[in-house]
């Protein structure tokens, strides 16, 4: 289990514009930062990857460890018959160390499944990965770049085991020591046969300072360990806020705000993925019945701009999805209140539903209402136009190089996940561990049936928005779904 | 009726429990240098580790043993909380057991704060206070052994002690060798830590076996045994199976050329029978001060040599660097750490004075304590 829920409630209520806002009407003011694990997506930091290692389609699954260094589970699914040997490598998407693979695990295939199989890799150090798969069979061999974010979500905390049988040890040790000191000084230079005296001032004295040696030792060593605690705890990944002005009516000014984390971590050093430096998706909370998806222009570090489309009034959360130049891709998360917004209708790559479709034509999950969706498990979420006659609509085109966009998102806020065809990696990350992988995933013809790899991560309901190209017009299409 | 002529089995035990971990401890920087990857089961950790269960299971025997029969150790035993045995026996099982106590810690830390690529963690402090607590254990065994026994057998136990002395030498200069690493070895820290650790063992050695040289010694075979690892290791063939590989890697990485506390150690083997009529705070005053200055002025310019590219082989083994090291790091690139202004440096030669001093003092009590050992 990997998914961490965001464990901090909204500081102010759901859904409705503060006291504040109704007097100011022209300002839409941030309410909250929220708290939630939101380094590429909230609360959904497992991988999925669809893609070709040569000859091979792949479906690859990395659930990164709540630790690092630690220990990243991957699943590798070859969607074709064929592949007889799956190796993995990780290494640091930029710098030297990208071009000094150590030496690759071999995944084991799964019992009873020819097609899956198996590995482990430890990631290091925080920061941008890829771990390179590597597919063999008979029509050669193939490799696959799979970027993956390592940064440290949690502490984990001890088990009751654990804790009991270390304060045994503890307790039976200074006891134990304290004893040896007496008798040492008691006994240990008598000669053979003398008998000991049972006790005496020196031992007194012993047994007192070898006490405030273990007293201080035990006092020294917990200060320590809070120390290190302290230490790591500041390299637990703290995700970037987001907040927000109205300063025109339909003119919302963003600003991009680091609550510290690591040093190293800039917002001077974004690169543009599908040719937006930020893709910013408001929805309205809590009913989740309204999205926007926006590019906001940078106008200075940290500062974006952009244009609403009519909105109406509401509390709103914002995901703000950025790749800095190492590849890492993180989610701004905030909340926002708005007026109603009269807006102008989107254009170029903006979008905002759910739309309402002209008569005749509708957006439908294909077989999804007839398969349970269970946690954690990879799954195809495949969706299509479909028109009167319920045949498929032939006219899809590629949005932003993609065949299509999909957010899902739980009903706590818990969890954002921005997905594509090829999985949840953004095309910027893979474009820096290979620019040659980048290019062979845009895709140029779309359809008639798009569908997106997940695993939602934790049991609960869900909305899922997907955006579609049609005719030259992106669609959102709105479903709801109850994980098991 | 075991001969008091003879070095008993557990002794023989104990002393290879404590070869066992101090070669395992070596191998687990090497193998961390130049594999990388690490699980309970490496089969450094297990040599490590079999120290903690050769010292619990003989010396736990040995307790029970003794407590529970009427055996001849009886008449040399201590009494620690109701059970009876050789009071190095109980040492030696507290540290087996503190070992055994650190794996789980260790395992809920690189757990909870992912695993740790440090020496100086407080998981592996609990091991090494339980390592080196065998090692005391094992010198106390020897020790009351030792002035039982007279003739052949007083001296075939003279030199184990020394042995296992040196063996304390390597884990205790090996819980700071983060400090003494050559690029490190032009900053008062390193002498510091140096001064802290060394006299004491040197003088132990000194005051209890009463041998001429035994501060020689000790230091002679921390000096072979270091090179011995300096020169084997890195012919067994490792590749990192963790990244990020800023530096390839073929072969085991060793921990670098010893330091040279034998110049020190050399002199004062020599001075000390000069001393003997002096107050023992006297003698610690002098050979502290000793320690240090012969050290400085040895140690320093071969630190230079080691930064030089005549010391970039296998003899002297500057050219071996981990797998994670950058090309730029100091060590990479031969350059000392500039980590001291000139009065940070003075005031920590002034500290390194002190402890060496301290040490010292601590040693020659613990040697006199040691001498008259009987159980």
């Amino acid at each position: 289990m990997r998914g961490v829920k965001a464990d901090q409630p909204l500081p102010h209520g759901h859904g409705s514009v503060s006291p504040f806002l109704s007097r100011a009407r022209k300002q839409a003011v941030v309410l909250a930062f929220v708290s939630a694990t939101a380094f590429a997506h909230v609360g959904s930091p497992d991988v999925f990857f669809q893609g070709n290692a040569g000859p091979y389609p792949l479906l690859v699954t990395i659930r990164p460890p709540d630790v690092i260094p630690g220990v990243a589970r991957i699943e590798v699914r070859s969607l074709a018959p064929g592949v007889e040997k799956i190796e993995l490598t990780p290494t640091p998407m930029t710098g030297i160390a990208s071009t000094h693979p150590p030496v690759a695990d071999v995944a084991q295939r799964v019992a009873g499944d020819t097609q899956s199989f198996e590995g482990a890799l430890w990631l290091m150090s925080v920061g941008s990965w890829e771990v390179h798969i590597r597919a063999s069979g008979p029509k050669g061999t193939g490799e696959l770049p799979v970027p993956v974010p390592a940064v440290a979500l949690r502490m984990q905390p001890m088990s009751r085991g654990v804790s009991y049988f270390l304060l045994g040890m503890m307790a039976l040790l200074a006891v134990g020591i304290v004893a040896i000191v007496g008798a040492g000084v008691r006994e240990a230079t008598l000669d053979p046969e003398v008998p000991a005296k049972r006790w005496s001032r020196k031992t007194t004295v012993a047994m007192a300072c070898a006490s405030a040696v273990v007293i201080a030792a035990l006092w020294g060593g917990n200060a320590w360990w809070v120390s290190d605690a302290a230490t790591y705890s500041q390299r637990i990944y703290k995700p970037l806020g987001i907040t927000a002005t109205l300063n025109q009516p339909d003119q919302l000014q963003l600003r991009v705000t680091d609550p510290g984390w690591l040093k190293q971590r800039r917002l001077d050093d974004l690169i543009p993925d599908h040719g937006h430096l930020m893709h910013l998706f408001l929805v309205r909370w809590p009913a989740m019945d309204r999205i926007a998806h926006l590019h906001p222009e940078q106008t200075a570090t940290g500062f974006f701009e952009t244009r609403l489309p009519s909105l109406p009034a509401g509390t709103y959360r914002v995901y703000g999805d950025i790749v800095h130049e190492s590849g890492f891709a993180e989610t701004a998360i905030g909340e926002l209140a708005l007026p109603n917004v009269d807006g102008k209708p989107v254009t170029g790559d903006d979008a905002e539903g759910p739309t309402v479709f002209e008569t005749g034509y509708k957006m439908v999950w294909v077989h999804g209402e007839s398969k349970p969706v269970i946690a954690k498990q990879v799954a195809l979420f495949s969706f299509e136009i479909v028109g009167l006659d319920g045949k498929p609509a032939s006219n899809l085109e590629p949005y932003m190089g993609m065949g299509g966009h999909a957010e899902f998102i739980k009903d706590d806020g818990s969890v954002f996940a921005h997905l594509h065809p090829t999985g949840s990696v953004p095309m910027a990350s893979v474009a820096v561990a290979s620019p040659a992988a980048m290019i062979a995933m845009h895709e140029t013809s779309v359809g008639p049936v798009v569908s997106f790899p997940y695993g939602i991560p934790t049991v609960g309901q869900y909305k899922i928005f997907v955006q579609l190209k049609r005719a030259g017009k992106v669609v959102t299409g709105a479903f709801d779904v109850t994980v098991i | 009726m075991e001969r008091e002529n003879s070095i008993p089995w557990y002794i023989w035990l104990s002393v290879f429990g404590v070869t066992s971990a101090m070669i395992g401890v070596h191998w687990d920087i090497a193998w961390h240098r130049s594999i990388g990857r690490d699980t309970f089961w490496t089969p450094p950790h297990v040599a490590i580790q079999l120290c903690g269960v050769i010292a619990g299971i003989t010396c736990g025997y040995l307790i029970l043993w003794t407590t529970f029969t009427n055996a001849p150790l009886r008449a040399v035993s201590v009494n620690v909380l109701g059970l009876r045995g050789p009071l190095g026996a109980f040492i030696c099982a507290w540290g087996g057991f503190t070992m055994i106590a650190s794996a789980p810690f260790d395992d809920w830390w690189h757990n909870a704060y992912g695993l740790d690529v440090k020496i100086l963690s407080p998981p592996h402090v609990v091991l090494a206070i339980g390592m080196v607590a065998v090692e005391i254990g094992c010198l106390v065994l020897i020790a009351a052994r030792m002035n039982r026994s007279a003739g052949a057998a007083r001296r075939r136990l003279e030199w184990l002690f020394l042995y296992v002395a040196s063996m304390i030498l390597v884990a205790l200069l090996v819980v700071v060798l983060e400090y003494t690493h050559r690029v490190f070895l032009h900053t008062a820290v390193s002498y510091r830590v140096i001064s802290m650790l060394t006299p004491i063992v040197l003088a132990i050695a000194s005051r209890t076996t009463g041998r001429q040289w035994a501060a020689t010694t000790v230091t002679a075979m921390y000096t072979v045994f270091l090179l011995g690892l300096l020169w084997i290791l890195p012919l067994v063939p490792a590749q990192p199976k963790l990244g990020p590989v800023l530096h390839e890697v073929t072969q085991l990485i060793p921990s670098g050329f010893p330091l040279l506390i034998i110049a020190p150690a050399f002199v004062l083997d020599l001075l000390w029978p000069r001393m003997v009529a002096w107050k023992m705070w006297q003698q610690a005053l002098v050979s502290g001060a000793l320690f240090l200055v012969v050290l400085l002025p040895v140690q320093w310019p071969f630190a230079d040599f080691l930064q030089s590219p005549a010391a970039r082989n296998a003899v002297f083994g500057s050219s071996y660097y981990d797998y994670n090291q950058s090309p730029q790091s100091y060590a990479a690139t031969w350059r000392f750490v500039p980590l001291e202004n000139a009065i940070q440096f003075r005031v920590g030669l002034g500290i390194a004075l002190a402890c060496s001093m301290v040490s010292t003092w601590l040693g020659m009590g613990a040697g006199e304590w040691l001498k008259r050992a009987r159980r």
